[in-house]
């Protein structure tokens, strides 16, 4: 089962006023995805993922009050586990590069979750016709870069960038950055 | 501790969260340690005697207009930094136009007065000690600032250490504007402007440091 945004925000909103049964059903969903999230991102370090887990769960927990109940919850967790990341790759003195918070939103699969009232489709319409292509053969068909780029003859840079551009102008229009 | 007891334990302290919990913090932050910067000013350099009568000139409501916007606008990007998802500010940029403002005031002052008073106008009596009082009058709003930040979720601890230092600066110069009799716009242009500056790159320095969480 995929909890969608709507559901995970209304157990947040749920726990901050003292709901304690819905507060413990948001970190249940939580820890797993959490999982998820820092196990594909830490290939070489098993062993830290579950510390990394109950890091982000304590500081979602500790600071709970800088979620703002007006916008996207996952976007507001994601970033704490984002943050949590860095700093264990600081700690361990390795540079890598880390994804922006809205490509992990996508990567994660919620920004289909948190559009889901609105038809992908017609989101997609809203781009540029060369940045709505792009995102739905990569992101949404599953194609790679490379056989988007070869499908029309185009760069894999430039496939990139399209896709790169045309998240940010969705992420902009879904209120996440 | 394995995880589902962790969420045992986090899940059994549920006390509710306060509508704008960090409005209130930071609020609570900054009225505490802009009284005692306050306290610095009355007791430690006190207030300037003819502060009654200087109110009916210009400068001094031209000094706490520019100090007190820059304050405000810098303590809003520290606010919005106080979020995990909060994106680069762009807030910070607003502090351009009393900047700007501050300076056609110079300007025109300086057309108005002839070039051997230029000097003297930018320095006044007081340009040495000016810049480091508001640095260190800074000090007690910047440590308050701090510690209602380890509640909060900042992710660009430089940027944020830089704001909170910007408006620990800005509150500062407003409450050492009662203390200090310079009336010249490029002299406040300059050194309580330099001093809030000053105040934002100690932010800075320390925020890494002091805002991990």
């Amino acid at each position: 089962m995929r909890a969608s945004e709507d559901q995970l925000r209304a157990m947040m909103i749920g726990g901050l006023a003292g709901d304690a049964r819905a507060y413990r059903d948001l970190l249940d969903i939580l820890a797993p995805l959490l999982r998820a999230f820092f196990g594909r991102r830490l290939r070489d370090a098993a062993e830290d993922v579950e510390d990394l887990v109950q890091e982000t769960l304590i500081a979602i927990h500790t600071r709970r009050a800088t979620y703002d109940t007006s916008r996207p919850f996952t976007a507001w967790a994601y970033a704490v586990a984002r943050y949590k990341m860095v700093d264990h790759f600081r700690r361990r003195r390795v540079t890598v590069p880390i994804e922006g918070l809205e490509d992990i939103l996508v990567a994660e699969g919620f920004e289909e979750a948190v559009s889901a009232r609105m038809d992908i489709d017609s989101l997609l319409n809203t781009l540029p016709p060369k940045q709505a292509r792009a995102i739905r053969e990569t992101k949404v068909d599953g194609l790679s870069v490379a056989e988007a780029a070869d499908r029309h003859a185009m760069s894999d840079s430039d496939v990139k960038i399209s896709v790169h551009r045309g998240l940010k102008s969705l992420a902009a229009r879904l209120g996440l950055s | 501790m394995n995880t589902d007891e962790l969420i045992d334990s986090l899940s059994a302290d549920v006390t509710p969260v306060a509508t704008h919990a960090v409005e209130r913090r930071l609020s609570v932050a900054v009225a505490t340690g802009a009284a005692a910067t306050a306290m610095l000013v009355v007791f430690g350099l006190g207030v300037r005697h003819d502060l009654a009568s200087a109110m009916h000139g210009y400068a001094v409501w031209m000094k706490w207009a520019y100090t007190l916007s820059c304050g405000v606008i810098a303590l809003f990007a520290t606010y919005h930094l106080a979020r995990p998802e909060a994106t680069r500010s762009r807030s910070l940029w607003l502090l351009l136009i009393p900047v700007g403002l501050l300076g056609l005031v110079a300007v025109v002052e300086f057309a108005a007065a002839p070039p051997s008073h230029w000097l003297a106008m930018w320095l006044g009596d007081s340009w040495q000690r000016c810049s480091m009082r508001v640095l260190v009058l800074a000090m007690p709003i910047l440590v308050a600032l701090i510690w209602a930040f380890r509640r909060f979720a900042p992710t660009q601890l430089r940027l944020t250490g830089a704001a909170a230092g910007f408006a620990a600066g800005g509150f500062a110069a407003l409450l050492y504007s009662f203390r200090c009799d310079e009336t010249g716009a490029a002299f406040v242009l300059t050194w309580y402007t330099l001093g809030m500056v000053a105040a934002a790159a100690f932010g800075a320095l320390i925020g890494p440091r002091l805002l991990r969480w």
